[in-house]
């Protein structure tokens, strides 16, 4: 069979935004019920496309040409669809968590009576398309544009609620921070095909023997001459990672993660079924997913593989630190949404691909709940986000609250939840990867293994301050109900909160000394993703004996005692300090009147409070030196530049009168000037001739 | 069959013009809108009839040419009446007549005096317009060159706002001053090439440079060499053109206009007029005189024009509060990417510019009917005046976020696409020393582009309504969206499908850049 249905995966989407936009506002739900079915229909065509390539099919066709086709040029620009493990996957992350936003927002949305449903219905279709169509992008260029129009429908729909003051201001600076890091991508992206243009004929493919990725790790290799790529003076390894790192300023700012992290809080001013699809489970998940997406150009540059894991670990902990002192649930959420994304990068970067992939899809499936019980839980509060107006929630909403437990115990790293075993995988990586190859790794580690207590800590801090003790206002007292429609998308998640980490359960797998439990596979996301297409696969990038990371980023796993005491120690090590944080954080605010506590962090209070004051100095940067520098731009063209051209002309304008006043009329005044004239130009001349 | 379309075209438009000329005030609108159509139909059936192979001065195969002797200056010179089109010419024709349509159909609600002047007016600079990117004789095309000038000065000069004689004069004698060096220029070049030409024709010129060059007895001043009279003819002819782009630090007189200047006439001035700047450069500096061009002090020099027009225009936008002066400097900005895409000398590179002169034409033109809009409603275009606006003209904001994002280069957009060929074709430029680095820094003007367009926008269109002018604000005419949706129409047609334009553009870029391996993309540098 083969993939002719493929562009349908995201077109469906497209159909629903065209729907919603033009006749949305005759629609029965406002244009709701085309979402959900767009949706739906990618979902199960996205399934689909799973179960062939879990036959061993894959996808890699160029669909048409965008720009550039035939004679007279070096560079067609194309878009294609890749379908492979990895993009299978996150299709159907995408897609089933659209499809329960969607249905999840008839209980947020509708029900509650908002207007302008057919600009929200048709904002979702258009990211929904936009986002499939990231995914499954063949090539760079065609990556960049849809990350761009993600981030479009982000602005969209944060600034959903424009008549007020801070949404629009808030979307605004989501997409300028995000922008900055895109200049580096779009650099990046250009770079790329320049680069490769004359050495292939598909130089911004992501996949196949002519790709951008493979040809720089045969270049690097040895086993094609750097000859007929462009590197502008450097040697080739050096001018790739130049090349990786600006691609990974579009990262940073998409994926949230320092310096580029001080949109994402004010994001949460969306809509909270936007902030669960676009903010939480996928379009900040598109950073890391394109560096998985690449992983095969990073793969040959040790530099940016120790900066990405660097980058990941310090976000990791700097961004868990401030979710323990926020007021609102929100909040919370974001800030660990920003975190999570830093295990991510973490393991990308110390080479666990396959553990960045899994983090990437356990988290999405958590946090997408997280959100989405929240949500409810501002339904139920009347729009109130603050949690110390809430409390005692738990009896009265049994089904938010305990889907909301699955998905804070996941988030916690807790055992047998699905974050458990993604966290764990992802620390194990950069453990012994730190162990036996750099120091370096070793203190991104540090940073990840410490960040995971301040998780815990203040997921359950939020849990008990939302669910337990004894309602502190009205609306805690006397909540407001909740349909199917909110809870049946809870379910869902809840479910997979819990079991999704049996996918792939490592520690098990080391301790059994065997993959397969009878008929049933426990690393099977681990066998998912080492195949797929020749050199864009884990087996390639990090499993194989010869593997990227090993080859030329020289990683090497490095174990205490043993693998297996290796494993244990560090699944138990990481488990030891979530339970610890959980039960500190539990323990702490299960009170009925419970108290903040946050005196006790002293002077790092109020710095927790500002967010380490990375706002203020990119307010300032914004603020406080490019505006004034425009002015003064300003200044200098209206003063200067201007003023030189006015200036030509006041001069004629006056040379002109007052050349006039010469011409008196008086013959003696002519007969005087003709005079001095002649005996002027005589001396002159005899100066000049050398009579004197 | 003969069909002499591009006389027709013109004529079409003068015809069109003096009967509007001649018809009542009230009737003059449609008549103008009716006459208009003509040519857009015309050059309609051009563009999907069109049929071309290589460049205009470079011998190629042109569409819809005709040559014939017109008349002879003494013995020496001819002169030629010479039009035709290439791949280069043919969308800018299309463009201008698009535009014109769209802006007279833009004009009926805000020009409520002497519309039959107006509308006459406007469609004469068309046929000017239209011969300018027609033209393949010097003279011939110097006449129209001019013969723009004229209308625009009398449209700003007579419809425009309080300032609209002082901007109307600057406008005037700037551009006249930077002609006259772009003429002084031309001729001591023609004449520097003595006997090899005997007419003003621009492929004969053109074919002259390629292959005797300049004489060293011919050059028109005692004592130069030929290196550095070419050197200054190329620099004499920058800054003719350079006025009109116009290109910092010559760009002043633009934002003065353009706030003076009734919308359609913004319209026209924005989205076609500039373009004459780029394109004569493109003519003139980068085919004539390429081998200037490739002298790497001077592809130095213009990329520095190129990035200061992008960075310095973009900042200038920022500091603005006049949403016309915002989408004016933003102008200044954009239009410097045209120029960098022209110093790479790649195919992407020219073409990107090329397509960003058509694209730039069709956005910023959206953009000041979507502010000409705003101010028919609420009689005010500062940023301070106003909030809230989406919640009473919903259509109009919902354009006016669909071209300010069009304007920053979002993918399937027009916009994205010319500057990323202009991107990519200037990177890796064998041109251009330090490519990656004037392209990366030029390339930082998306991030303020962003800037300026997002705070306007948060300002005027969202947060709660207000409005400072004592006028009731209403939804926004059919006869006003209806071009809006148009412009916007074209705009994602040709960023979804590119190459619509950029492969004709392509094939008449091709022959300019030709003969070197990476003439491409340039590839190593």
């Amino acid at each position: 069979m083969s993939f002719e249905y493929a562009p349908a995966i995201a077109l469906l989407p497209l159909v629903s935004f065209a729907i919603a936009l033009t006749v949305g506002s005759r629609m029965p739900k406002k244009g709701a019920f085309a979402g959900i079915a767009a949706t739906g229909g990618s979902l199960l065509l996205s399934l689909l496309a799973v179960r062939q390539v879990a036959g061993g099919e894959h996808h890699n066709e160029e669909l048409l040409v965008w720009a550039g086709a035939g004679a007279g040029t070096e560079l067609e620009l194309t878009f294609g669809i890749l379908i492979d493990p990895l993009s299978a996957l996150m299709l159907i992350i995408v897609s089933l968590v659209a499809f329960l936003v969607h249905v999840f927002s008839l209980g947020y949305m509708n029900d509650e009576g908002e207007v302008g449903l057919p600009r929200y219905y048709a904002g979702l279709g258009l990211f929904t398309f936009s986002m499939l169509a990231f995914v499954y992008a063949s090539n760079l260029l065609q990556a960049f544009m849809f990350f761009e129009l993600v981030g479009l429908c982000s602005w969209l729909l944060i600034g959903f609620w424009f008549r007020e003051a801070a949404p629009p201001s808030a979307a605004k600076k989501a997409f300028l921070v995000t922008r900055f890091g895109d200049f580096f991508f779009l650099v990046g992206v250009v770079g790329v095909a320049v680069t490769f243009a004359g050495a292939t004929e598909t130089p911004l493919a992501f996949a196949g023997a002519e790709s951008f990725p493979v040809v720089a790790e045969e270049v690097v290799e040895g086993s094609m001459g750097a000859g007929e790529l462009a590197t502008f003076g450097f040697a080739p390894q050096t001018w790739f990672t130049i090349l990786g790192l600006l691609v990974l300023g579009g990262v940073v700012g998409k994926s949230a993660q320092f310096p580029l992290h001080t949109w994402l809080p004010d994001a949460m001013e969306g809509p909270t079924p936007v902030s669960a699809l676009i903010h939480a489970a996928t379009m900040v998940a598109a950073g890391v997913f394109l560096v998985a997406r690449m992983y095969g150009f990073y793969a040959v540059s040790p530099q940016a593989l120790a900066i990405i894991a660097f980058v990941g670990g310090f976000t990791a902990l700097f961004a868990a630190t401030m979710g323990v002192v926020k007021d609102e649930i929100k909040q919370v959420l974001a800030y660990s949404t920003i975190s999570q994304y830093g295990y991510m990068m973490l393991a990308l970067g110390a080479g666990g691909y396959i553990a960045g992939v899994f983090h990437l899809m356990t988290h999405a499936f958590f946090k997408a709940l997280l959100f989405l019980g929240a949500g409810s839980v501002i339904i139920a509060m009347h729009h109130e986000e603050d949690m110390w107006k809430m409390g005692g929630l738990k009896q009265k909403m049994p089904v938010t609250y305990w889907t909301f437990l699955a998905g804070s115990l996941a988030l916690a790293g807790i055992f047998p939840f699905a974050g458990f075993w993604s966290k764990d995988e992802v620390l194990f990586e950069a453990l012994v990867h730190g162990l036996g190859a750099s120091p370096f790794l070793l203190a991104a580690y540090a940073m990840g293994l410490l960040a995971v207590p301040v998780t815990a800590f203040y997921t359950f801090r939020m849990v008990s301050l939302t669910f337990h003790g004894e309602a502190r206002t009205e609306a805690a007292e006397d909540p407001h109900g909740v349909r199917w429609n909110v809870k049946f998308p809870l379910v869902v998640l809840g479910v997979l909160a819990t079991v999704a980490g049996f996918l792939n359960m490592v520690p098990v797998v080391k301790l059994l000394g065997a993959s397969h439990l009878g008929p049933i596979p426990l690393e099977a996301l681990h066998d998912w993703l080492a195949h797929g297409i020749e050199g864009v696969n884990a087996e390639h990038y990090t499993l194989a004996d010869e593997s990227l990371t090993h080859e030329f980023a020289g990683y090497t796993a490095g174990y205490v005692g043993s693998e297996l005491v290796t494993t244990l120690l560090s699944a138990g090590l990481s488990l030891g300090l979530a339970v610890v944080g959980a039960i500190a954080g539990y323990r702490l605010y299960d009170a009925p009147d419970p108290t903040e506590h946050t005196d006790r962090l002293g002077s790092m209070k109020t710095v927790l409070y500002d967010n380490y004051y990375q706002d203020e100095y990119q307010v300032w940067l914004a603020e406080g030196v490019t505006a004034p520098l425009a002015q003064l731009a300003n200044r200098f063209d209206q003063g200067v530049v201007d003023g030189v051209v006015d200036g030509v002309s006041s001069v004629s304008l006056l040379s002109g009168s007052r050349v006039r006043r010469i011409q008196t009329g008086v013959v003696s005044n002519y007969a005087a000037l003709i005079t001095a004239g002649l005996i002027v130009l005589l001396i002159a001349v005899g100066v000049l001739g050398g009579w004197f | 069959m003969v069909l002499v379309l591009i006389e027709a075209l013109i004529a079409a438009c003068l015809v069109g013009a003096a009967v509007t000329f001649m018809v009542p005030d009230r009737y003059a609108g449609k008549v103008g809108l009716a006459a208009s159509l003509v040519p857009l139909g015309i050059a309609t059936y051009m563009f999907a009839t069109f049929e071309a192979s290589g460049n205009a001065l470079m011998g190629g195969q042109l569409a819809f040419e005709e040559q014939f002797q017109w008349v002879t200056l003494g013995e020496a010179y001819a002169l030629n009446w010479h039009v035709g089109l290439d791949g280069i010419s043919m969308p800018l024709v299309a463009l201008s007549t698009v535009l014109t349509s769209l802006a007279i159909l833009s004009a009926w609600t805000p020009i409520d005096e002497r519309q039959s002047q107006f509308y006459g007016l406007v469609l004469f600079m068309e046929a000017a317009l239209l011969g300018v990117f027609s033209a393949l004789d010097f003279f011939v095309w110097f006449v129209f060159w001019e013969g723009v000038l004229v209308p625009m000065y009398v449209l700003i000069g007579v419809w425009g706002g309080p300032r609209r004689k002082y901007a109307a004069i600057k406008f005037f004698v700037y551009t006249n001053v930077a002609s006259l060096a772009m003429f002084i220029a031309f001729v001591a070049l023609v004449f520097g090439l003595g006997d090899a030409v005997d007419t003003f024709d621009m492929p004969a010129i053109a074919a002259a440079l390629g292959e005797t060059g300049i004489q060293a007895d011919a050059v028109p001043v005692p004592g130069l060499d030929v290196e550095t009279f070419k050197i200054l003819v190329f620099a004499a002819l920058f800054f003719g053109f350079g006025v009109k782009v116009p290109v910092v630090p010559w760009h002043t007189w633009l934002p003065d206009a353009h706030v003076e200047a009734p919308t359609p006439v913004s319209v026209l001035l924005a989205g076609v007029l500039l373009k004459m700047g780029t394109y004569a450069m493109l003519r003139f500096n980068f085919t004539m005189l390429a081998d200037v061009a490739r002298d790497p002090n001077v592809a130095v020099a213009v990329g520095l024009f190129a990035a200061v027009s992008v960075i310095y225009g973009a900042m200038l936008a920022l500091a603005q509060s006049d949403l016309k002066r915002i989408v004016a400097y933003s102008s200044v900005s954009s239009m410097g990417y045209v120029i960098l895409g022209l110093i790479a000398l790649t195919v992407y590179g020219v073409g990107g510019a090329t397509f960003q002169m058509v694209s730039h034409g069709l956005i910023s033109g959206l953009l000041f009917m979507v502010v000409g809009v705003i101010y028919n409603q609420t009689h005010t275009r500062m940023v301070q005046d106003m909030s809230g606006l989406a919640d009473r003209m919903p259509v109009t904001v919902g354009v006016f976020v669909a071209g300010a994002f069009a304007y920053m280069g979002l993918p399937l957009m027009s916009g994205f696409a010319g500057e990323f060929f202009v991107f990519v074709g200037s990177f890796g430029s064998p041109n251009l020393p330090s490519s990656p680095v004037f392209t990366a820094v030029s390339m930082f003007g998306i991030v303020v582009v962003a800037g300026y367009l997002l705070w306007a926008m948060q300002r005027t269109l969202f947060g709660p309504f207000r409005l400072e002018t004592d006028y009731e604000l209403g939804r926004a005419p059919v006869q006003d969206v209806l071009p809006l949706l148009a412009l916007l129409a074209l705009v994602v047609l040709l960023g979804v499908a590119p190459d619509l334009a950029f492969e004709m553009i392509r094939d008449a870029v091709n022959p300019m850049v030709g003969g070197e391996v990476s003439a491409a993309l340039g590839g190593g540098a």
